[in-house]
């Protein structure tokens, strides 16, 4: 992982899928800055501000400290929750990454202030083969569960942690079922049908469809009531059993959408 | 009986040690049972609570029973496939469940969603929040031991569904919203004018008549409810939530509010325009139990004024930006919170660029609210395990997901 000092926006770094130039578009000017302040109180390697998500990234060992530092330091009491994303290049599961990752659990922590729209993701990178981190809960009373919930499903030990057992699952459950190489056992029988009919489009389609929706005048519906507009009823479901009957077609809503423009107009 | 024992009588003295045997005799603690199926627990709960007399020292509240690892079948299915799920979550509201799914993928995607769309998802969201609310200003009466109270709040919580089911198709699994906006016509389907296209015959005159209906039903309940002496009794002062400890187990929504805390995201976020209405934020002083209920009701109040102002001025334009056909979400990850009627909803996704989520995290406001229990509940009597667990309006598909 390329280390960016935390004044400065994280540059890409590469090998996580979900990171991108932290100065990219979507990232407003408002989330890059709580990023940067965020970043500075915690320690934190990196941050990114992609999409609205203010994320920092903190070395494991400054795990409490960190998460400390944001809480006192920038007033970000309320504890929204605690999970983990399993970076794996193998799985049993949906697709697999386009890019090899480095194998790794992230552990999120979302932190948000109740005065203020400040939210905040904290991350950090655990090895597979020592998924290892040390309990919030003296922190955060909320993190209890959110953290048996994370040792359950990815297999994390949270060290201090005054009940670890399971939450969901009954305690014979082996293995942990969100990590990705835990195969879904009734899609491994049956592969899941309702992909089948997304696989056949790309080709056969014209990627960009027309707005399905069509333009409603609220003053008319507002005065008049929707009734005297409808042509009649019987019309109107035969276009939608029309629409429905061939979905290969080139799609047909969106054509019936061009004939009522002319028609209207 | 005052008089003075004489420590010669031996009658006497066998009763003075008796005295003292009892007062010192430690009786063991007792571990009762609650549930799972236990009509006040709203779904399957279970709670192992060790007793002392009548006083709890530790509950253990034993949940999992509705899990259905929609996190992990998230992984197997297309974006536009998981709207279908997500309306299972809490099942009282499915419609507002929808909508921070719909927007992380709208951000991801960097989709503008037309006015009139977002206009429409507004009034549902919070057509689903008065008639979840409805549910617990209903049955929460119910389990303190009034049963009248339930009639008068279901029957007006039907117009509310029949609304939401007038223009979705469901009352409660509505899986309305698509990508880029909101399906068009329920019912409608392709007609020659375009203007017939998206609510049905008479739904704003319903939904007006309804909100009339809603409002008098609130009135109703402040006598017939925060009024009643027995209500207070149980409620007033029970198991009260100080707001620093809400905020450290997660707690949100009306729960969050009833603590005193001014914090509403629908203040804070921009998932829905409702910067464009005027509602205040309803908060209570002392989280007990009598302000999570008061809390609520006049949140009906103020989403009813929502609702009126939002069918006043639907913006005219399409119900659906213009999407790809086949939906994948550029590589990224982003976190959108909600307030739902529970409290914060939130969908962390993690996407890889394909058209299966990496990773969906599914943050629910009432697995946070319930986590509070076991503190929240050391300390009081037996019959105030029923007023809490109530109190907290939780769904428990909501909790396990």
């Amino acid at each position: 992982m390329t280390t960016n000092s935390p004044d400065e926006p994280a540059v890409e770094t590469g090998e996580a899928p979900a990171e991108s130039a932290g100065e990219e578009p979507a990232g407003d000017s408002g989330t890059a800055d709580l990023a940067a302040r965020i970043a500075e109180l915690a320690g934190a390697e990196s941050w990114s501000a992609d999409f609205g998500n203010a994320k920092v990234r903190v070395d494991r060992a400054r795990w409490i400290e960190a998460v400390q530092a944001v809480r006192d330091g920038a007033d970000l009491e309320f504890f929204s929750f605690l999970s983990a994303v399993d970076w794996s290049n193998e799985v049993a599961v949906g697709d697999p990454l386009e890019e090899a990752v480095e194998e790794r659990y992230e552990v999120i922590v979302r932190l948000s202030s109740t005065r203020t729209n400040d939210s905040v993701t904290i991350s950090t990178d655990l090895p597979k083969d020592d998924a290892r981190l040390p309990t919030l809960v003296g922190m955060f009373g909320g993190a209890n569960w959110h953290e048996r919930e994370a040792a359950e499903m990815f297999g994390i030990e949270f060290e201090g942690h005054p009940n670890l057992s399971k939450l969901y699952l009954t305690d014979e459950f082996e293995g942990y079922p969100l990590r990705k190489t835990f195969p879904l056992l009734s899609r491994e029988i049956k592969p899941w049908p309702g992909m089948v009919d997304v696989e056949d489009m790309p080709s056969t389609e014209n990627p960009e469809v027309e707005p399905e929706g069509v333009a409603g005048e609220a003053a008319a519906v507002r005065e008049e009531g929707v009734a005297e507009q409808l042509p009649s009823n019987a019309e109107g479901v035969a276009g939608v059993a029309q629409g429905q009957a061939m979905p290969q077609g080139d799609s047909p809503q969106g054509d019936e959408t061009a004939e009522d423009g002319d028609d209207e107009s | 009986m005052s008089q003075t024992l004489d420590p010669l009588d031996p009658l006497a003295a066998a009763h003075v040690s008796e005295v003292a045997v009892s007062v010192e005799l430690q009786t063991p603690g007792m571990t009762l049972n609650i549930g799972p199926q236990h009509p006040s627990t709203h779904g399957v709960l279970r709670l192992v609570a060790e007793l002392d007399g009548e006083r709890i020292t530790n509950v253990e509240p034993v949940i999992g029973y509705m899990h259905r690892g929609y996190e992990k079948l998230s992984e197997v299915r297309t974006y536009p496939q998981i709207t279908a799920l997500v309306n299972r979550i809490d099942w009282v509201s499915g419609f507002a469940n929808e909508i921070p799914l719909m927007t992380a993928i709208e951000r991801l995607m960097e989709i503008e969603v037309p006015e009139r769309a977002l206009s429409i998802r507004l009034i549902l969201t919070e057509l689903a929040r008065i008639a979840s609310h409805l549910v617990f200003l209903s049955s929460y009466p119910l389990e303190l031991g009034a049963a009248t109270p339930l009639m008068h709040a279901l029957r007006e919580r039907e117009h509310v569904l029949e609304l939401i089911e007038a223009v979705t198709g469901g009352r409660f699994h509505p899986n309305f919203n698509r990508i880029g906006g909101v399906k068009p016509a329920a019912g409608g389907g392709t007609t020659q004018k375009k203007v017939a296209q998206d609510l049905p015959q008479g739904f704003l005159e319903g939904t007006r008549a309804a909100m009339d209906k809603v409002v008098a039903v609130c009135d109703d309940m402040d006598t017939l409810v925060l009024g009643n002496e027995i209500f207070m009794a149980r409620t007033k002062g029970v198991a009260p939530i100080p707001a620093d400890k809400a905020a450290a187990y997660g707690v949100s929504g009306p729960n969050l509010r009833a603590s005193g805390v001014p914090f509403d995201l629908r203040k804070h976020e921009d998932y829905l325009p409702y910067h464009k209405y005027e509602f205040d934020v309803v908060t209570a002083e002392n989280g007990d139990c009598f302000d999570r209920y008061q809390v609520r009701l006049e949140e009906i109040r103020q989403s009813a004024r929502i609702v009126t102002q939002a069918i006043e001025a639907i913006p005219t334009g399409p119900l659906q930006a213009k999407v790809p056909r086949v939906i994948k979400v550029p590589r990224g990850e982003t976190y959108v919170r909600a307030e739902n009627p529970k409290g914060e909803m939130g969908y962390y996704l993690v996407s890889d660029g394909g058209r299966i989520p990496y990773r969906l995290k599914i943050r629910s406001a009432s697995f946070s609210n319930l986590s509070i229990l076991p503190w929240a509940l050391k300390g009081l009597i037996v019959p105030d395990i029923i007023a809490l667990l109530g109190s907290l309006d939780f769904v428990l598909g909501d909790v396990d997901r």
